[in-house]
């Protein structure tokens, strides 16, 4: 925890964490999908055939295919084994692998969480400088208030305002689908304006901070113009907190989009895993869990790395 | 994880309580007033939420329905004091279930050190590392529709904030001569945290408290809306907004209602903690 | 908010051009809510079919009758227990390979093996023979053409299977074929120039999968989708008055009813069953719910289920006198709360649901409501829809809320015969037997003369109605909306098809 740590310690540090998130996150999905209440057999094959075709011999049929009668620990080192050999296995509801399945959805969960980012920096850094370049002024109290109330607005309900606006009246933009990159407008400015509504305000205490700092007046004093120390210092050490921000964002857009996806027919990674665990399709929850996790510290180790390249102090000692 | 600790290295002067402001003594009324509601619930109105009347179905405000009804002919009043009872007691219970063990489990790692520190540390970021939504999601599948399992998940997802913020802070404070001093002078744990801590870490506890309950109340709206929270026909905001979203064109009193509540809710509570500012 | 209008204004510009602006329009794109997850015909058949991708030996037309398909005919042996079915010459899969008997008759084993209609089916062996493919039974059934039109039969290309044997292509002989499939949301087709059929006059089409039905109205409304399919009663009344939309509702053989434990204490006496029946106020809910004031089901075979419905049965009543009077007769007295009790016990029940059809939550709640007026105390449990035929199995089910479709074949008489045959069915009869239904069933299932199916069948509706192992609540009707620009749409109320195959854009 403290400030600086040599690059490969950092690697190592993170290929641990990677190393026991991976087997924590196994665990505990697979405890958890054990615990559910109600027949496992009926829940795939009702994923599987859908109401009007499943039935106690569709999930008899189910229970004998998987094998489900085994004993847990059977089955669970059955996924470690696999695991080990970098094998996910074969989805329990569709029977494709699950590698297949979470590449395509990551793919597009990457893609929605990358739009959405990019819009609440568009959005959120020019508001947030000029709010914080004046703590207490007009622009930093109107941001506040608008910033407060996009917050608390719900996202699909921001979503069909957006489709509304953008889709039905202007025709600008598609409602939903995933055709081309005009279809990633509407569900990223949803997603990123939720998200700016906070990173603003992230922005604007980051550039507060670092106009009040000492080195700030130290730098007009030294005679540079008030433009060149804001740009040379407050917004290098302004961007350290919001890069951290972004990283946060995008552990959360990864698999906090389900409403999103949902209202967009999206194919993501969040639907995905609500699917699963509804369907018990256990190696896919195993699998989408995994991938969430890995990403996550992934996440972490760019953030750690690009804090580094923005400020030597972290580098030094 | 230890990135975000890299910029708070320069300690800061210790803040006061903060004095009211204008602001934030609208937050405060706002929040006793939905409160107020929340204890009262649907008897305010004298209407029964589950009372349905299929052939009054969507009929704007009257007299005897101060804010119409919904698309069973329900009493949207008595529906939405029902919802805010039980959003504000599941933001209430989960703030106080994660707080307390975050809050003393981080003073501890901040107190002992050494392997207590890094054992809990790698805990909380195991804890992280786990998606959230899983976690919300297991334990709603384990017993759909049920309110525990809401708030059990919420709960164990928001506690590591406690516990980051308040260990960061501890170690600063613990490491202060004035605190050093009074170890030396022999004062128990507990005067030393109640003196010195407790400044320190109260108001930014009460900020993470608040931003919890927020993102508690919105939290169980998103569930209700992807039907994984509280099920119909219970009275619940996000169940409301979901069930009324199919009305939006040609009754959109309606679908406002629980968002006119929820939005109040989160505005009360990022007023009255003076802004939308992280500790 | 100028400066964040302005950043949003330019953000959408990095975006622009907008191709759907330039391109002149060809696509035809279909909304629906069913998400198409696997290449599995087992489990995805009803999209593959549907989309025109894959092709079954048995057509059927709108109104249910048989037609060939890749099939051009079909007999069964004088006994019954041999059919026939002799293939279509000259037709090849999309990927080229040609559609032969041996390539029928795998697929059609893989279909008998897995879970599905033709598993249920009395066949004892599918086999190549010449040109031919022939089926094998133990008992005589009538209905195995029927069977052999369900969307778990069609034909897919030997090619689609990987090494381990698991499909992991959508590969078939059908006037469209896939040009991209993204699990779960969509579905990209191409024209198949070398269809044996007539062409259809479109060249490329696309399934959109939107769970959401806001979201289907709204793609109906700005044109982003031209054909829609399954609308909230909400955005029907709304797009009826938009104009470039036509909005179409037709009637289906799906029927939202209530399973009813008959072995259970409380519901074994058959005035018990009336009782729950005559307190449903079933205009209310079609008024209220699925605004279709003349879907409330008066019996249980609706109208579109022609040669089942009978319009001679009287109408399922709505009186609350009439019910509470026939639980008196059965000893239950009113308690302290108002909710009846005998014995010591409380009349309190449970309700399993599902939330898949939004409506039926909706309808449980109407329910709960309507029940607490007899003095019956509703709980109501909304989660998988598998708990059904699991409270089936066990034992434990009281009463379950779900919409049954009795025309997943063309001839219903699968289905019936599966929910009302000896032992119930998982989404039928519960705890019921009745020999004279059993006795009349069997021999619909084994006769195509139409007179005697006639008046077994009339038996069976007559008897259902009075009985009520199941109570039947609202029909169905398919709500569509479509482009204005689209001609020659046609609704298939067997919803066997979306009729890709056959519209065109209007100049």
């Amino acid at each position: 925890m403290t400030t600086a740590r040599p690059f490969l310690t950092i690697l190592a540090q993170r290929a641990l964490q990677a190393f026991i998130v991976a087997f924590i996150v196994g665990i505990v999905s697979f405890a958890m999908m054990q615990a559910l209440p109600g027949d496992a057999a009926y829940r795939i094959a009702a994923g599987r055939y859908g109401y009007d075709m499943m039935d106690a011999a569709a999930a008899e049929a189910v229970r004998v295919e998987l094998g489900l009668d085994r004993h847990w620990i059977v089955q669970l080192f059955d996924w470690l084994g696999a695991l080990a050999q970098f094998d996910l296995g074969r989805s329990l509801v569709y029977g494709s692998p699950v590698i297949d399945e979470i590449s395509v959805q990551l793919g597009y969960s990457l893609l929605l969480a990358a739009g959405a980012v990019i819009a609440s920096l568009l959005i959120a850094v020019p508001v947030g400088i000029a709010a914080g370049l004046k703590p207490g002024g007009l622009v930093d109290r109107v941001t506040l208030a608008i910033s407060i109330f996009v917050r608390a607005i719900p996202a699909f309900a921001l979503g069909v305002v957006l489709v509304l606006a953008f889709a039905v009246q202007l025709k600008l933009f598609p409602v939903a689908g995933f055709r081309g990159p005009e279809h990633l407008v509407l569900p990223s400015l949803t997603l990123g304006l939720g998200l700016a509504a906070v990173s603003n305000r992230v922005v604007r205490d980051a550039v507060a901070d670092a106009m009040a700092a000492e080195w700030q007046l130290f730098a007009r004093t030294k005679g540079l113009s008030a433009r060149l120390s804001v740009l040379r210092h407050v917004l290098r050490n302004a961007s350290l907190p919001v890069v951290t921000y972004v990283g946060v964002q995008m552990a959360y857009l990864i698999e906090g989009v389900v409403i999103v996806e949902t209202v967009f027919a999206w194919p993501g990674i969040g639907h995905a895993l609500v699917h699963a665990i509804f369907a018990r399709d256990v190696a896919m929850v195993q699998g989408t869990a995994l991938t969430l996790g890995l990403i996550y510290v992934a996440l972490n180790l760019v953030i750690d790395l690009a804090c580094r390249g923005i400020d030597p102090r972290t580098r030094s000692a | 994880m230890t990135d975000q600790t890299q910029t708070g290295a320069m300690p800061r002067p210790r803040r006061a309580w903060p004095r009211i402001r204008p602001a934030r003594g609208l937050g405060f009324t706002l929040l006793a007033l939905l409160a107020l509601c929340a204890v009262a619930g649907p008897d305010l109105v004298g209407q029964d939420p589950a009372k349905q009347s299929l052939l009054d179905a969507r009929q704007p405000p009257s007299a005897a329905n101060l804010l119409g009804t919904d698309h069973l002919g329900r009493d949207m009043a008595a529906r939405l004091l029902s919802g805010a009872q039980l959003s504000l007691s599941l933001a209430v219970l989960s703030v106080l279930t994660a707080g307390l063990p975050g809050t003393l489990l981080g003073i501890a790692a901040a107190w002992y050190g050494g392997w207590t520190d890094r054992l809990l540390t790698s805990f909380a970021d195991a804890v992280l590392a786990l998606p959230g939504l899983l976690l919300v999601l297991m334990l709603a599948a384990i017993s759909p529709g049920s309110w525990w399992a809401l708030y059990a998940g919420i709960s164990l997802t928001l506690w590591v904030e406690y516990f980051r913020y308040t260990r960061q802070r501890a170690r600063i404070v613990i490491a202060e001569p004035a605190v050093e001093a009074s170890r030396l002078l022999g004062l128990t744990p507990a005067l030393i945290i109640r003196r010195h801590l407790v400044p320190e870490i109260g108001p930014g506890l009460l900020t993470i408290a608040a931003f919890g309950a927020a993102t508690a109340v919105t939290a169980v709206a998103a569930l209700g809306f992807v039907s994984v929270g509280v099920r119909p026909p219970t009275a619940e905001w996000g169940v409301m907004m979901t069930e009324l979203l199919p009305y939006w064109r040609e009754a959109p009193f309606l679908i406002l209602q629980p968002v006119a509540c929820l939005v109040i809710t989160v505005l009360a509570l990022h007023l009255s903690v003076g802004g939308m500012r992280r500790p | 908010m100028i400066r964040r209008l302005c950043a949003a204004i330019f953000f959408s510009a990095l975006f622009l051009p907008l191709p759907s602006l330039a391109e002149e329009k060809s696509r035809v794109t279909i909304a629906s809510p069913w998400e198409v997850s696997s290449f599995d015909t087992a489990v995805s058949g009803f999209a593959i079919q549907a989309l025109e991708i894959m092709e079954n030996l048995v057509d059927a037309d709108e109104t249910g009758a048989l037609q060939p398909g890749l099939a051009t005919s079909w007999s069964a042996s004088d006994d019954g227990l041999t059919w026939t079915f002799q293939l279509r010459d000259g037709v090849t899969f999309h990927d080229g390979t040609a559609f032969d008997p041996a390539a029928a008759a795998q697929s059609l084993t893989r279909s008998w093996q897995k879970p599905g209609v033709l598993a249920k089916a009395p066949v004892t062996g599918v086999s190549a023979k010449g040109d031919a493919v022939v089926f094998t039974l133990e008992r005589p059934f009538a209905a195995l053409p029927a069977i052999l039109a369900h969307a778990t039969t069609i034909i897919q290309a030997p090619s689609a299977l990987d090494a381990d044997g698991q499909p992991s292509a959508l590969i078939g002989t059908g006037p469209f074929k896939v040009e991209r499939f993204t699990p779960p949301q969509s579905i990209d087709l191409l024209r198949n120039d070398s269809y044996w059929g007539a062409a259809p006059k479109i060249p490329a089409a696309s399934y959109l999968a939107a769970g959401r039905a806001e979201t289907r109205a709204l793609l109906a409304e700005s044109g982003d989708a031209d054909m829609v399919f399954t609308l909230d009663p909400s955005g029907f009344a709304r797009l009826e008055n938009v104009d470039s939309v036509k909005t179409l509702a037709v009637p289906i053989p799906r029927v939202v009813t209530l399973k009813v434990n008959a072995a259970h204490r409380f519901f074994s006496d058959p005035r018990a069953r009336q009782a729950l029946s005559l307190a449903i106020n079933r205009d209310g809910i079609a008024t209220a719910i699925t605004r279709f004031p003349e879907a409330a089901a008066g019996q249980l075979f609706p109208p579109a289920l022609s040669g089942w419905h009978s319009p001679s049965l009287p109408r399922l009543g709505y009186d609350v006198e009439a019910a509470k009077g026939l639980l008196a007769e059965l000893g239950w007295t009113a308690g302290d709360d108002g909710i009846l009790v005998k014995d010591g016990e409380r009349f309190s029940i449970l309700l399993r649901t599902f939330p898949d059809r939004p409506e039926l939550p909706l309808m449980a709640a109407a329910l709960q409501d309507q029940w607490r007026e007899i003095g019956v105390e509703l709980q109501v449990s909304v989660a998988s829809y598998s708990e059904i035929p699991a409270g089936h199995q066990d034992g434990t089910l009281h009463v379950a809320l779900y919409a049954r479709n009795y025309a997943l074949t063309p001839d219903p008489i699968g289905t019936v015969l599966q929910d009302f045959g000896p032992g119930g069915g998982d989404w039928g009869a519960m705890g019921w037997e009745n020999t004279e239904v059993a006795d009349a069933l069997t021999a619909i299932s084994a006769t195509g003369d139409q007179a005697l199916r006639s008046k077994n069948i009339a038996k069976v509706a007559r008897i259902l109605h009075d009985e009520l192992p199941v109570i039947p609540i609202v029909w169905y009707q398919h709500t569509v909306a479509v482009a204005s620009g689209l001609q020659g749409v046609v609704i298939d109320p067997l919803q066997r098809s979306y009729g890709l195959s056959k519209v065109s854009w209007s100049e």
